[in-house]
């Protein structure tokens, strides 16, 4: 079957005839995906079967353009290859924008950014704070609107890896789909935003505050100033794309380090990040 | 919503030259088949301030501005590094990509440039080469047979890179394979090439320009970025066709290297995919293939080198135009008894590097 997935600032169109995998968006993608092609999309891709001889170890290819730019997955990771395949060409495509390496959360219309290297908590985080009642935006991009200096929500499922699955998966309301063990990353999971987050996917918020997460297990909690220079220089390197967009993407990054103040927290309990967080943000409206 | 593939990719050739007036839904099939061609760059050169485009189509044109931009950017700060190695002693040619920007032809406007091909005089490539290695360029580990087959067999040194940069640098000293059927002595190219103000490198004459891009596009590997190779023609052609005396000059030079009838394949497929205005006398006076021969022809190198539906896996007949053109291109770059003993040894490999999971993912990079 054929869907049409309407993320705020892209759109997916995805075909595939493997039930399992249908059924994974189906819950994944409850708010904004409807049956059908929607005429115009960023990112077109089918998961297919692989060649049907494969009887042993059967796989799934992901097709794009009529050509599959990645290695096949096992048949029954169907999910991850497509969450893992659509950032990637979504990452090739959406150079109109800044792509900030960022969980991005909101109250209000006003942005909490979490730029981070893999590793450092930042998905962990952006669920905990969104089951926290923060609206969520994007676990993946920071959409950094070059013109408007505004952020765009991308409501990509947030993918969680390893311990982050009982963590998050264990609060109440979180929704999440199976876990997929062994991959690349470990043991990975996902992690659906709420219904409220996905009606709002076209409404731009406006960068408030930025934090530079750490975790590190039993570290206390830790919270420092980030000058805004060393704070521009850091949300550059962790883009995707901030090089390639040269003296745009500089002058959109400092316009961003000059609106928001930035952090650095280190944290070994999100019972100590989550209150530090919110009080940073009170301080920074 | 699916329109023809073959409609859709004369809607991207004809978007090249002017603003398209198509409606969304067409966009997002033009706009895909700009990508898989390497064409969106020059799609969004040409769609810029085109104001009946609507916002997402616009943030798509954008994007490849900006990504051409880039590359645009990363080409000049090659040639300017590697200019100061330019002595004077011997000619240094800038080739395609480099050469067009260099001349600041129109259509250099959003081409996307992946490497940086420069063509120096056979006797002059160990000092270039050492000299690039002197001011930090390496060139990539190969294997004894790889080294071989650069060195004695093709027309070019292992590809050269710079830690840091994103630019590869192929260093020639010939247009042609050099076991090829086509191989000519390039020293014409040399005697003909033109200084360009401001610059220590040169380029080929007009002519040479249009017959060397005629041979890549019919005399190299990869297909599926053929149709930019025809753009590259149709855009020198429409660039130098102005001048007197180009056209009998052309015939005549192609004439005198062998390359007539790459020349005539570059010449039929701009007309006929481009409407690049070519004198029919011109295509009459060139070694064209047999007539009974052309219809078959063209149907074949269509099928092989324009884009496919890019809604699903290319179909048996795409696969099958696809070998041929492949068997064409390594027949014409050296003869059977070198070729199929070169083929075993890559299949063999290619056997043994199959590895279960994960080699090109890391080459994309990304989240």
């Amino acid at each position: 079957m054929q869907r049409s997935i309407d993320l705020g600032a892209a759109s997916v169109v995805v075909r595939s005839p493997l039930r399992e995998f249908n059924a994974q968006l189906d819950l994944l993608y409850r708010d904004h995906s409807q049956a059908g092609d929607s005429g115009f999309a960023d990112v077109r891709v089918a998961l297919l079967p692989g060649p049907p001889w494969r009887v042993w170890g059967p796989q799934v290819r992901l097709w794009s353009e009529a050509s599959c730019p990645f290695d096949p997955y096992p048949l029954d990771s169907a999910l991850p290859l497509f969450e893992w395949g659509t950032n990637w060409l979504l990452a090739q495509r959406l150079n109109a924008h800044v792509l900030l390496h960022a969980g991005v959360v909101a109250r209000e219309d006003r942005a909490l950014i979490l730029p981070a290297a893999p590793g450092s908590g930042k998905s962990t985080l952006t669920c905990a704070l969104h089951l926290a009642g923060w609206r969520f935006l994007s676990d993946e991009f920071g959409v950094l609107d070059t013109e408007s200096g505004l952020l765009h929500p991308l409501l990509k499922p947030a993918a969680l890896k390893n311990r982050s699955i009982d963590i998050i998966g264990g609060q109440p309301g979180a929704v999440l789909g199976p876990v997929f063990a062994g991959t690349r990353k470990g043991d990975v999971a996902h992690f659906a935003p709420d219904r409220a987050s996905v009606a709002a996917r076209r409404r731009p918020v406006t960068p408030a505050l930025v934090v530079f997460p750490r975790y590190r297990e039993g570290a206390a909690l830790r919270c420092e100033p980030v000058r805004r220079a060393e704070a521009a220089m850091r949300l550059g390197l962790n883009s995707f794309n901030y090089r390639k967009l040269g003296p745009v993407g500089f002058d959109a990054i400092l316009r961003l380090a000059r609106t928001a103040p930035a952090w650095e927290i280190e944290y070994g309990a999100l019972a100590d990040a989550l209150p530090c967080i919110e009080q940073l943000f009170g301080k920074a409206s | 919503m699916s329109t023809h593939p073959a409609a859709d990719c004369a809607l991207l050739l004809r978007g090249l030259h002017e603003a398209l007036e198509i409606p969304e839904a067409r966009w997002d099939r033009v706009l895909r088949l700009a990508r898989m061609t390497g064409l969106h760059g020059r799609l969004a050169a040409a769609n810029a301030d085109n104001p009946t485009v609507s916002e997402r189509v616009r943030r798509h044109l954008l994007s490849a501005t900006r990504m051409a931009d880039f590359s645009a950017r990363m080409l000049d700060a090659e040639l300017r590094d590697v200019a100061p190695l330019c002595g004077g002693d011997f000619p240094v040619i800038a080739l395609k990509g480099g050469a067009y920007a260099l001349q600041a032809l129109g259509f250099a406007r959003g081409r996307f440039v992946s490497d940086i091909d420069l063509l120096v005089p056979a006797r002059a490539l160990r000092t270039m080469e050492a000299r690039l290695h002197a001011a930090g360029w390496e060139s990539a580990a190969l294997d004894p047979y790889d080294e071989r087959y650069y060195r004695d067999w093709s027309h070019e040194t292992p590809p050269l890179r710079f830690p840091g940069h994103f630019l590869e640098l192929d260093l020639h000293h010939a247009i042609t394979p050099v076991t090829g059927r086509r191989h000519f002595d390039p020293a014409p190219l040399f005697d003909e090439s033109l200084p360009i103000a401001g610059s220590r490198f040169r380029v080929l004459s007009a002519r040479d320009q249009v017959l060397h891009a005629c041979v890549h596009c019919f005399q190299d590997g990869d297909l599926a970025l053929r149709v930019r190779e025809i753009a590259d023609i149709d855009g020198l052609l429409r660039s130098f066709a102005g001048t007197t005396g180009f056209w009998p000059g052309l015939v005549e030079r192609a004439n005198a290297l062998g390359l007539g009838r790459p020349l005539w394949y570059g010449l039929h497929f701009a007309r006929s995919w481009m409407q690049t205005p070519v004198p029919q006398e011109v295509l009459s006076a060139l070694p064209g293939p047999a007539a009974v021969l052309r219809r078959p022809m063209e149907a074949c190198i269509s099928l092989a080198l324009l884009p496919p539906d890019p809604d699903r896996p290319p179909g048996l007949s795409v696969r099958f135009a696809r070998r041929l053109a492949l068997a064409r291109y390594h027949l014409l770059r050296m003869p059977l008894h070198m070729l199929l003993p070169h083929l075993a040894r890559k299949a063999w490999l290619r056997t043994r590097r199959r590895t279960p999971d994960g080699a090109n993912e890391n080459a994309g990079g990304g989240p």
